[in-house]
């Protein structure tokens, strides 16, 4: 299995701060996107499309718009940078 | 009066032996028509179109290119090929008549004719001119238009003779032409404004004579040419602008059969198209177009149109190649650099293109609801959606698919189109527009965001 990275979990985080303006102080893995932190429906995909760029990964965007909290996008990216780097 | 209740059915009613999605809507008549000529009723029966040889004729290469730019010789290869292409192998696009006049003429009738086409058919236009006539004998057609101009207008004011000497002359051309084995197709200019009892009867009922005595190839064809589109669908309308009436009265007071008739109409009223389609109706069955409706003043019926009516009417498409005419429309803005209006129906840009509030995952989800027929089966056009402030990223998404023609597992991810969404989006929120996104402006974001996939659509001839 490929080495990853031990901060996803914290670029996760500056990402969902930086699109959704909220300190990243404040973001907890149980947050829902939408519910918690109001993400817009755009803003939803500049997220996806951020980590994509970031972990330098592609998404499968009905997996990818199926995460609803930040924990589970954690783990999302995690298995997908698992895939594609194996 | 009748008294009608509500029927609730468990599911929906979607008229679908009228409109089954995959064919072009089908025509139906409850029963015939009747019309009072010459205060007798005379029935005509609108189904006996189904057993009837219809046929469109097409005058892009004359009538249609009085009108714009000449075509170069290579376009009107390419366009003859696409156009016979549409016809299919059973010749619905019959024939194409051609100017002889200038090199540049002859030589696109000759490459016409080196690509062993068997439709549409050549044919030649000149003037009522023995001189002219020549022309088609060296070019080697089967068949020329002639202009035989029947209304006072052109025979006094144009030709400055009479009646008698303008029959006179027409009638030697006509007999000069059969002697030469060429079959003349006799164009009546100016029908709707002529008299029909005084000059068309006489001369048409010479040519019914004629073709007794000649054999079929040879016999004179009828075209009437509604030149300044005066003529009237409408039932019960007087002569000489009733389409009924002069197809009727052409057809059993002149001895014209339906397969030696044709309809030449013009827009000028905006009754090109249903002239035609009217014409095909009453008992003429040459219905005579241009691509686009290019042609002298305001135009011809289009051809496209004429297609889709004929489907209608047959309920068929007897071998129409009708996406052929998307490929038409593509290289006639590319290579010809024609302005094709964008609500142009079957060709436009935006024909099939809904802007009224449909929210882009309703038509993804049944586009029935808002197209014409499945216009991507039938014309390889998926329905469009215009983006403004409802659109969100399902839109851009769905714009941005359609556009670039990719269905299914080639549809590009949304996640790709975010910086595209998010212009959309900040246009509306920050920028206060009130105005829909334009589609050249979702080009230039394309351009931009999505180098690869516009490159790509661009070679295609999509952009």
């Amino acid at each position: 299995m490929a080495d990853l990275p031990d901060d996803v979990d914290k670029r996760v985080k500056r990402i969902v701060s930086a699109i959704l303006e909220v300190p990243v102080e404040e973001i907890r893995d149980e947050h829902y996107f939408v519910e918690d932190l109001d993400a817009e429906s755009i803003q939803s995909v500049e997220l996806m499309a951020a980590f994509e760029e970031e972990f330098d990964i592609e998404l499968d965007e009905q997996e990818a718009m199926a995460v609803k909290t930040v924990g589970g996008a954690v783990d999302f990216i995690r298995k997908c940078m698992q895939e594609q780097k194996s | 009066m009748t008294k009608y209740e509500l029927k609730n059915p468990a599911g929906p009613n979607l008229l679908e032996e009228m409109f089954d999605y995959d064919s072009v809507p089908k025509i139906f008549f409850d029963g015939p028509i009747i019309e009072i000529i010459d205060g007798r009723e005379v029935v005509f029966d609108p189904g006996e179109v189904q057993a009837r040889d219809l046929v469109i004729t097409d005058t892009t290469f004359r009538d249609g290119q009085q009108a714009r730019r000449p075509y170069t010789v290579e376009q009107t290869v390419v366009l003859f090929r696409l156009l016979s292409r549409v016809g299919g192998p059973n010749g619905i696009i019959r024939q194409s008549e051609f100017f002889l006049y200038s090199n540049k003429d002859r030589e696109a009738v000759d490459r016409c004719r080196d690509l062993g086409l068997s439709y549409p058919e050549i044919t030649g236009w000149i003037r009522a001119d023995k001189g002219d006539f020549k022309l088609v004998r060296t070019m080697g057609l089967k068949e020329t238009g002639m202009l035989t101009s029947s209304s006072d207008y052109h025979i006094y004011y144009k030709m400055k003779t009479d009646r008698k000497t303008a029959m006179e002359k027409y009638l030697g051309v006509v007999e000069a032409a059969i002697e030469s084995e060429i079959r003349p197709r006799c164009h009546l200019e100016d029908v709707t404004r002529a008299d029909i009892e005084g000059f068309v009867l006489p001369f048409v009922q010479k040519l019914a004579k004629i073709a007794e005595q000649v054999p079929e190839p040879l016999r004179p064809k009828v075209r009437l040419c509604d030149t300044m589109g005066f003529g009237l669908s409408y039932p019960a309308a007087a002569l000489p602008r009733s389409v009924p009436k002069l197809v009727y009265k052409i057809v059993h007071e002149g001895g014209i059969p339906p397969e030696r008739l044709e309809w030449h109409g013009h827009n000028d009223f905006h009754k090109a198209h249903i002239n035609g389609a009217t014409c095909w109706l009453y008992g003429c069955n040459a219905v005579n177009t241009t691509l686009v409706g290019y042609g002298e003043r305001t135009g011809n019926p289009p051809l496209e149109g004429a297609v889709f009516e004929y489907i209608g009417l047959k309920r068929g498409l007897f071998g129409i190649d009708t996406a052929a005419l998307t490929e038409i429309a593509a290289y006639l803005r590319q290579e010809c650099h024609m302005d094709i209006p964008a609500n142009q129906p079957f060709l436009g840009k935006h024909f099939n293109t809904t802007r009224a509030g449909i929210h882009a995952e309703g038509l993804s989800s049944d586009e029935r609801i808002y197209n014409i027929f499945n216009t991507t089966k039938l014309l390889n056009r998926p329905p469009g959606i215009i983006i403004n402030d409802k659109s969100g990223i399902d839109g851009v998404a769905l714009w941005v698919n359609y556009f670039l023609g990719l269905r299914g597992r080639e549809k590009i991810s949304k996640i790709k189109m975010a910086k595209i969404g998010r212009w959309v989006v900040d246009q509306y929120e920050k920028h206060g527009r009130i105005t829909s996104v334009s589609e050249e402006e979702m080009i230039d974001l394309l351009r931009e965001h999505l180098p690869e996939h516009y490159e790509r659509a661009r070679e295609k001839g999509v952009t």
